[in-house]
């Protein structure tokens, strides 16, 4: 593997991955004019044997040795896909000298009490490195037991044993051997519910998760109860104890193993009700600690897993190692494993409101370490079941129609007149526009949460894409809004709705994805310490707007507020009384998108300042242009309408506002570094860093302050708080470092200080998002 | 590293380009170099999908006996984003021989190379780990677009790394998309279930 090695200046660092060519797939645009293809091209019907020896021998004396000569279809994927026969590293059927191709290994061997925990936690191990993403091949099916069990394949589930066929008596497999039968079945029986989970949501086959069974049937026809008798067949004849007699503490082990399988397959039942889910989490946590504290009675058996079995799993792959996840982080996996689906659980009993859902989400998705594909969709399988609630329509409820006309109930009573030549009434058409509105939005909709639970790195990616989706979904509402405020007039009713309400909602959603997108660039590290300043102010332009959009959105509830209440009628008073609660909402959304911007500002201007100290390494670049990198940067807003990337020179301006960060000491420019230095001495430079610091702080207390139930987080409360004191911490950690630098500062620059970029990932940043550089004296 | 003595021993190499009448003399040597990193060898006929076909962006530095010392392989076709686009597959140079500016000299010609046939972007990924690789790119001016979550076969992430040559790359789009045309190969929300790491 192409291996990570530091203080190598040239290691062999990028090689094309063995399985992911790069554009395999383009479509390629020859005519298919090559005999041999043609001739595939023909119905089977009967086989005929052409000799073309004659032919062949001919075409080949029109090439010179050695020439090559390329099929138009030999793509990318199928040179990776080749092997070479007769190489031991590719060839999985080559022999050494005197090697056998089948293990000599007797499964109906018996086994100690210890052998067989080993056995079962080893098979444990191998279970969760599958788990992380890692193929049968390499992982549970290089187990002979379980080689054994699945193939020839039963027929019936009898027919699933250590052996296959006709056996004496005397062969016959003890109680041990049944025990790790009735264990390895309800195993694979796990892997096969696994497999149905994962595949009935979006997931990536190679990043995420191997499906590949290699034509083994893992029982899907067999009902989870029978595996659930023969475990419990098991801890009875073990506990009888009559057929077999074993160390009490040996046995308690084993029964622990069975019984967490039983109740492992238990919770991994596709079909359990959905109102009963937590009650099967719980145990497994408590029977996870019996193992690992008795994991040390085990004895290993090592020739009861064997790579050559991967021969006849797969022929067309190179033989791949076993993984080997040791047994501290097997369990580790298991147990977050079981919490994350325990955490899953929660979902069903959220408050019915979409936000609530989307915070959720986010909260789960922002989980360390990062919950793995199996409780990913076992949440999406959650969310996805039948909601009682029109999602998007309750979502732009809370933001644009506070107590609006346009969602009055009644809207959705009236009948179009009889005649259809004659108008529909003004209410009817509103509810009409308001449909076709949701139906057009529950596309994007649905792609949002679906990006919510993908894995971290991808949800970045995805978040892009779903912007663009947004985006064009934003134009569509600029229409409808156009039609609403048509309808609007006709009934005289213009004071009480906010403008473009839809578009508005749909716009607020977008840029929030942004800022997400952009602090998810930070956490993965995308971007270099010389494009901090860039991105920061980038995302404080981004926020700026949101907070914009905000703002007319609060006054227009001020309004409605206040046209209600002169109202005095109960209704009015009623409606009143929502539309204030209403308002704590964009209170806190004000708040959290206040601290966005004036975090993202103050951080922005701070590695500005940095650049000018040559307190960030700025890479040579001989390639390209600041331009061509700036433009690369934005790729992902270039097309968003309206436009949120500024032209180069104006983010230049904003990035470089003393000139060039390489000073000839002239006065012939207008800032000389000289001239920068003595400006920084000056406690006055960084006094404008420090109030968006303190307004950053501010924002943050007020968020908390409002608390998770105006952001519609109570569900969630611990995440959210966490979120909330992360980014406050992070302020405070900027007004150090910002302080730091100010006492550093000279005339001659900065004395005697580096700057320490914490890396991400690794819990040395209060938040994953907000690189503070850490001012560190040397 | 010093950068100076680097250089001096660098100047002993010759660097030159790959050609296809010379297969049977330098094939068998980057085979080795390349795999010596990998768990798992491509088979011939990957090297020769990127020789036969781009032989003139593979670039290799030869020591005074001719012994490979180091090899870069490339590609350049146009890519479905509407890109002309280079891709940087395999890069390698001899342990000894690592820290003296090879693997910089071998990636800037190739560079060089796919920029004279007017390639708008150059691609590639590396290890989330691979710090050295990182920074030699880095240093050219790639910059990191995505980070591709287990990207290899040992479970391992990485980053894409690209570069663009020219202004107005980024605002390229697919061809079809350019005449109004929806395509079903779009985003859809639905990915498919392929692993194809020179996607969109």
């Amino acid at each position: 593997m192409a291996e990570p090695q530091l203080g190598h200046a040239a290691t062999s660092n990028n090689v094309v991955p063995v399985d992911g060519p790069g554009s395999s797939k383009e479509a390629s645009s020859a005519s298919i004019g090559l005999p041999l293809r043609q001739a595939m091209k023909q119905p089977v019907a009967e086989i005929k044997i052409h000799d073309i020896t004659d032919k062949f021998t001919r075409a080949c004396s029109a090439l010179e040795v050695g020439q090559l000569v390329k099929d138009e279809y030999f793509t990318l994927f199928e040179s990776i896909g080749a092997l070479e026969i007769m190489d031991p590293k590719m060839d999985s059927g080559f022999l050494q000298p005197g090697e056998a191709s089948e293990d000599d290994y007797d499964t109906l061997g018996a086994l100690l009490p210890e052998e067989l925990i080993g056995i079962m936690d080893q098979l444990l191990c191998y279970e969760m490195a599958w788990h992380t993403g890692y193929p049968l091949s390499q992982t549970l099916f290089t187990s002979v037991y379980i080689d054994k069990l699945l193939w020839p394949e039963p027929k019936v589930l009898e027919q699933a044993q250590f052996y296959r066929g006709e056996i004496t008596d005397d062969k016959r497999p003890g109680v041990l051997l049944e025990v790790l039968r009735a264990y390895c079945l309800a195993l694979v029986k796990c892997c096969d519910f696994a497999i149905a989970r994962i595949t009935s949501r979006d997931y990536f086959e190679e990043e995420d998760f191997c499906t590949h069974t290699y034509n083994r049937v893992l029982f899907v026809q067999v009902p989870m109860n029978v595996f659930q008798r023969e475990l419990d067949a098991s801890v009875e004849r073990l506990q009888d104890g009559t057929e077999v007699e074993i160390n009490p503490i040996l046995r308690d082990a084993i029964v622990a193993r069975l019984q967490f399988r039983k109740d492992f397959l238990t919770a991994l039942d596709l079909d359990v009700p959905i109102d009963h889910l937590e009650a099967h989490w719980q145990p497994l946590l408590d029977g996870l600690t019996t193992i690992t504290t008795t994991q040390q009675l085990g004895k290993t058996v090592p020739g009861s897993f064997s790579l050559k079995i991967q021969r006849r799993l797969a022929s067309t792959v190179p033989p791949r190692p076993i993984v080997e996840l040791d047994s501290a982080d097997a369990f580790s996996k298991l147990k977050q494993l079981i919490t994350d689906c325990k955490e899953a659980t929660r979902f069903p009993s959220l408050p019915p409101d979409p936000i609530e859902y989307q915070n959720f989400l986010w909260a789960f998705a922002s989980r360390t370490p990062t919950p793995l594909p199996y409780s990913r969709s076992y949440l999406a399988n959650l969310l996805f079941h039948e909601s009682s609630i029109s999602i998007p329509l309750a979502d732009m409820r809370y933001l644009v129609f506070p107590a609006s006309p346009i969602l009055d109930p009644t809207n959705w009573t009236l009948s179009p007149p009889r005649n259809p030549m004659l108008p529909k009434p003004p209410r009817l058409q509103l509810a009409i526009l308001i449909d076709d509105f949701i139906d057009r939005a529950g596309q994007p909709y649905l792609e949002f949460w679906t990006a919510l639970g993908q894995n971290r790195c991808r949800l970045r990616r995805m978040l892009n894409h779903v912007i663009s989706a947004w985006d064009q979904l934003q134009s569509d509402a600029g229409v409808v809004d156009e039609d609403l405020k048509n309808v609007i007039g006709q009934m005289n009713a213009e004071g009480q709705v906010l403008d473009y309400p839809l578009t508005t909602w749909v716009y607020h959603k977008k840029l929030w994805m942004m800022e997400k997108a952009v602090l998810l660039g930070f956490e993965q590290d995308i971007y270099l310490p010389d494009e901090y300043a860039g991105m920061y102010l980038f995302l404080n332009n981004v926020s700026r707007k949101r907070k914009d959009l905000l703002l007319t959105v609060k006054s227009d509830f001020n309004n409605r507020l206040s046209q209600l209440r002169s109202n005095k009628s109960a209704s009015g008073l009623q409606k009143a009384k929502e539309v204030q609660d209403g308002l704590l909402y964009i209170d806190s959304l004000l708040a959290e998108t206040t601290a966005t911007l004036e975090l993202g500002l103050a951080l922005g201007k701070f590695y500005v300042a940095l650049l000018y100290l040559d307190l960030i390494p700025r890479p040579k670049r001989p390639f390209g242009s600041e331009q061509c990198r700036y433009e690369l940067r934005m790729k992902n807003f270039l097309n968003l309408h309206p436009s949120e990337v500024t032209e180069f020179s104006e983010f230049n301006n904003h990035t470089k506002p003393f000139g060039p960060y390489e000073k000839p000491d002239t006065d012939e420019v207008d800032y000389t570094k000289d001239k920068i230095f003595k400006w920084m001495a000056n406690p006055t430079f960084w006094s404008g860093m420090e109030e968006h610091v303190r307004r950053a702080k501010e924002a943050c207390s007020l968020l908390r302050k409002l608390g998770p139930q105006a952001a519609h987080a109570v569900g969630v409360r611990e995440a959210w708080d966490k979120e909330v004191q992360s980014t406050m911490a992070s302020c405070v950690a900027l007004g150090v470092a910002v302080l730091g630098l100010k006492l550093a500062a000279g005339a001659e620059g900065p004395r005697g200080i580096t700057i320490e970029f914490p890396t991400g990932g690794q819990g040395k940043r209060y938040h994953e998002g907000w690189v503070v550089g850490k001012v560190i004296k040397v | 590293m010093s950068e100076q003595g680097a250089e001096l021993k660098a100047e002993e190499l010759q660097y030159v380009q790959y050609q296809a009448d010379k297969e049977e003399t330098y094939l068998p040597a980057i085979r080795q170099l390349i795999s010596r990193d990998l768990s798992e060898p491509y088979s011939i006929y990957v090297y020769r999908y990127f020789l036969y076909q781009w032989g003139d962006l593979c670039y290799m530095a030869l020591d005074s006996s001719n012994a490979l010392i180091g090899v870069v392989v490339c590609k350049l076709e146009p890519h479905r984003s509407g890109t002309f686009r280079g891709y940087i597959a395999m890069l390698a140079v001899q342990e000894p021989h690592r820290g003296k500016g090879i693997a910089t000299k071998l990636v800037c010609m190739a560079i060089d190379a796919m920029a004279a046939r007017d390639a708008d972007e150059i691609v590639l990924e590396t290890e989330v780990t691979n710090t050295a690789s990182l920074k030699l790119y880095e240093r050219l001016g790639f910059l990191r677009s995505k980070r591709l979550h287990r990207y290899y076969l040992n479970g391992n992430t990485a980053f894409r790394l690209v570069l663009h040559l020219k202004p107005g790359t980024a605002l390229k789009r697919p061809i079809a998309v350019e005449l109004g045309i929806d395509q079903p190969g779009q985003y859809q929300g639905y990915p498919s279930a392929s692993h194809d790491p020179m996607g969109p």
